[in-house]
């Protein structure tokens, strides 16, 4: 059985690179899972199966952090001994400020009904055009090694992810959930 | 099924032992057993040849309890004795019970020590999980009887969205019953095992699934032979009977109109309501006759009645979806689940909202099942270990409360399962030897807000100044979805760890309704969490001038100290009445106001350390 501390892209046989082959991720993943999820010691003694609880929940943890482009770029930052939790000041541009704090006027002036799912559509689509440039940056930067850069990056693709979730909970309201 | 017809390499050397292992879908209406004989998975009838079990159960006098269709002929003549829909009662507590007491016609024994929801039957009292082991000892005798032997395994399935509680309860119900439980399995992912095993589709499936009285709705991928539950959504307090007792109220208003006759009792208003929904699937209208009292109940009648809830299912749909991230287009498959999705007014809104018609080959009342039966057949070794495999998430999210009464999200809602995931947590005060843990479930940002799954208490943490300690938090969840936390002191080691069973008496409300509230909600709850984190920053700034003043007060002079005092009471008074802005300016005024008695503390203590003094000795 495999150690558990171990590379999240060595786990998945996977370049350790910003670009990742989904489809193999998934694959890969679906194989790994077929061995080793606890279903498939139902019938076990107990310590196989804690075992296997643990293997499982591990798989599922590096999986999860790979599939989503965000913790994925955390993650590489971590290999390379970058702290992302540690922000500077001087990190976090006064532009992206400007434009964080005028995306989110326009998400707090919609009317707070179902009129408003138009433009919270239109929002979206101009959040996920700023989200595939600046992933595409934060992979230039890192790529060229230039962690400090790429570490300002990964703090704009944060914000741009939070307001996506609060674009997304913005629509919950609206539908009356 | 093509899978079930899979043979193994070398198929002619003698068979291995079959293993007796059955599936069980344990519902809120009917219950029902599966188990593999010859070609496919099949539901067992009794020697009635009836399939479907109705989940009803009654109690008499020295006698052991009658279930199914006897016990449901009881249900009007001996309401007292005779339970329903016990599933709606699983993981909660008396008083949350209490609250619904108009569908609830039984008395409960207000005695049990435990808040523990239990009836009070000519046969004593019975509690929930009793009376949950006496429907499935029932499935069990019938399947014993039928496979001529003792089980060895059952999957038992529950709605995807049951909760820890919830989960636990079924568990305890099917080992009191003498069953060994396999794998709780999500009714809707049962149900794409029964219909995905048949088809070689490589997509995505929805499973809608409108029972008696739980909704669920998941979004299942299917790849190279592995069932990945996307999302999950749904609602546990809607199904058939609300639509039965819509038509119901319908039915007494109409009669109130006319006063003609006298309006029956509910349960036979209830009999009438559920044959007229019945008559409406193949038919465009209904008369209910009563006495010489007759209404016409018309399919459009039936649509406005059941609007709202056939709209609350499409929403819920809509919210899995962008749960999973994924389009309608995206959607390859609908199958369709429990009787009440017979109804063509279900049918059309589905077909409508996805632009596909849904799959409904199996029947409905039977496809959780006859798919439960499938995987206990895998999983007791009968089937291939590579046929296929399933992963569950994780219905709600699962947390813990931290300083200020807020939720700390640990494992988010729709988090794959099994999964582990630890957080450091520090102390808040210095000192602190010990630190209280609360668990909790929900989506709200408040734990007030929140289920409440567990206390417990992290003891001998050594005494450090606040921030120091490093305290771990670990949040197990298993195959299951049930879940275990642990805490661990990082510097000593000291642990403390607990399994979490349903914890009764505790403030909480109908999960769906949790759900609801936590969208509706988000906006209150930023603020109040904002009100919340701004009064915390204040409190532990209040709380550092206060010892600061104690030991190094008589740096400051008279005029110093009062304008410092005079800052203290402007924020103590702002904290309690103010929103998190104007917290936030006190807490900043009092910084400024007091950052020269800092600066004083600073040059007397680096002076002091100079010295080779310590503080100690300099406040002697």
């Amino acid at each position: 059985m495999q150690s558990l501390i171990r590379n999240y892209f060595t786990l998945f046989n996977l370049p350790e690179a910003c670009e990742l082959d989904q489809e193999s991720l998934s694959a890969e993943y679906r194989r790994q899972q077929g061995e080793v999820h606890p279903d498939r010691f139902a019938n076990a003694e107990e310590p196989e199966k804690l075992r296997a609880v643990q293997l499982s929940s591990y798989l599922n943890e590096a999986y999860e952090t790979l599939k989503s482009p965000l913790r994925r770029a955390a993650y590489l930052l971590s290999l390379r001994d970058i702290d992302v939790e540690q922000v500077n000041q001087n990190d976090l541009s006064m532009d992206l400020l400007l434009e964080q704090i005028q995306l989110r006027e326009k998400l707090d002036e919609l009317p707070i009904d179902e009129s408003a799912l138009a433009s919270l559509d239109a929002l979206r689509s101009e959040v996920n055009v700023k989200l595939e440039k600046q992933e595409k940056k934060f992979a230039e930067f890192f790529d060229l090694e230039n962690f400090n850069e790429a570490k300002k990056v990964y703090h704009e693709l944060q914000f741009l992810y939070k307001l996506s979730a609060e674009i997304d909970a913005g629509e919950e309201i609206r539908l009356g959930y | 099924m093509a899978l079930l017809q899979i043979q193994e390499p070398g198929g002619k050397q003698a068979k291995p032992l079959h293993r007796r292992a059955v599936g069980i879908d344990l519902g809120t209406t009917n219950s029902l057993v599966s188990a593999s004989c010859g070609p496919g998975v099949e539901t067992l009838p009794d020697s009635a040849a009836q399939h479907l079990l109705p989940s009803v159960v009654h109690y008499s006098k020295g006698k052991p309890p009658l279930v199914g269709v006897e016990a449901k002929a009881l249900l009007v003549d001996d309401p007292l004795n005779t339970i329903a829909s016990v599933k709606r009662l699983l993981g909660k507590s008396l008083s949350e019970l209490k609250a619904k007491q108009d569908y609830l016609p039984f008395e409960f024994d207000e005695a049990r020590a435990d808040g523990a929801p239990a009836i009070l039957t000519e046969a004593g009292s019975k509690d929930v999980v009793q009376i949950s082991a006496d429907i499935l000892s029932a499935l069990v005798e019938r399947a014993e009887a039928s496979l001529k032997g003792a089980l060895e395994g059952a999957v038992i399935t529950v709605p995807a969205y049951f909760n820890d509680a919830q989960r636990q309860q079924t568990k305890d119900a099917a080992q009191l019953a003498g069953l060994n439980v396999l794998r709780l399995l999500n009714e809707p992912t049962a149900a794409a095992v029964a219909y995905g095993l048949d088809s070689n589709d490589q997509g995505n499936v929805v499973v809608f699934d409108l029972g008696g009285g739980t909704f669920d709705v998941s979004l299942l991928s299917l790849k190279n032979g592995v069932f990945e539950v996307l999302a999950t959504g749904g609602d546990t307090s809607l199904g058939g009977d609300d639509i039965d007792h819509a038509i119901a109220e319908w039915i007494a208003a109409q009669l109130q109109e006319s006063a003609a006759v006298a309006v029956p009792s509910v349960a036979k208003l209830r009999q009438l309501a559920n044959a007229a929904k019945h008559e409406l699937s193949d038919k465009p209208q209904t008369a209910i006759v009563i006495n010489q009292f007759s209404a016409l109940l018309e399919e459009s009648t039936l649509k406005k009645l059941t609007a709202d809830m056939i709209r609350r299912t499409i929403m819920s749909c809509r919210r899995v979806l962008r749960d999973a991230g994924l389009a309608v287009a995206d959607i390859d498959n609908i199958v369709m689940v429990g009787g009440s999705t017979r109804m063509p007014l279900v049918r059309d809104a589905v077909a409508e909202f996805f632009g596909k018609t849904p799959l409904t080959d199996i029947d409905p009342d039977k496809v959780v099942a006859i798919g439960a039966g499938i995987q206990a057949d895998v999983l007791i070794g009968n089937k291939s270990p590579d046929s296929f495999l399933l992963l569950d998430v994780n219905p709600l999210s699962l947390g813990i409360e931290t300083m200020g009464e807020l939720v700390e999200k640990i494992i988010p809602r729709n988090t794959t399962i099994p999964v582990a995931k630890a957080q450091e947590f520090t102390t808040f005060k210095d000192g602190q030897t010990v630190m209280s843990l609360h668990v909790v479930q929900g989506e709200r940002e408040l734990v007030s807000d929140c289920r409440s799954l567990a206390r417990f208490e992290l003891r001998d943490i050594p005494a450090m100044v606040a921030g120091a300690a490093k305290i771990r938090v670990s949040f197990q969840v298993d195959a299951d979805g049930l879940l275990s936390v642990s805490a661990e002191e990082l510097s000593t080691g000291k642990k403390a760890e607990i399994q979490v069973k349903p914890s009764y008496g505790l403030k909480s409300s109908v999960i769906e309704e949790m759900l609801q509230d936590s969208q509706s909600h988000a906006k209150i709850d930023m603020e109040a969490r904002s009100i919340k984190e701004a009064q915390l920053e204040a409190t532990q700034l209040l709380d550092a001038i206060a010892n600061a003043l104690l030991v190094d007060g008589n740096l400051l002079s008279r005029e110093e100290a009062d304008s410092l005092a005079e800052s203290i009471k402007a924020l103590e008074n702002t904290m309690t009445s103010g929103g998190s802005v104007q917290i936030h300016a006190a807490t900043e005024e009092l910084n400024q106001a007091s950052s020269d008695f800092a600066a004083k503390r600073m040059d007397l203590h680096i002076a002091n350390a100079l010295r080779g003094e310590s503080i100690d000795a300099v406040e002697k």
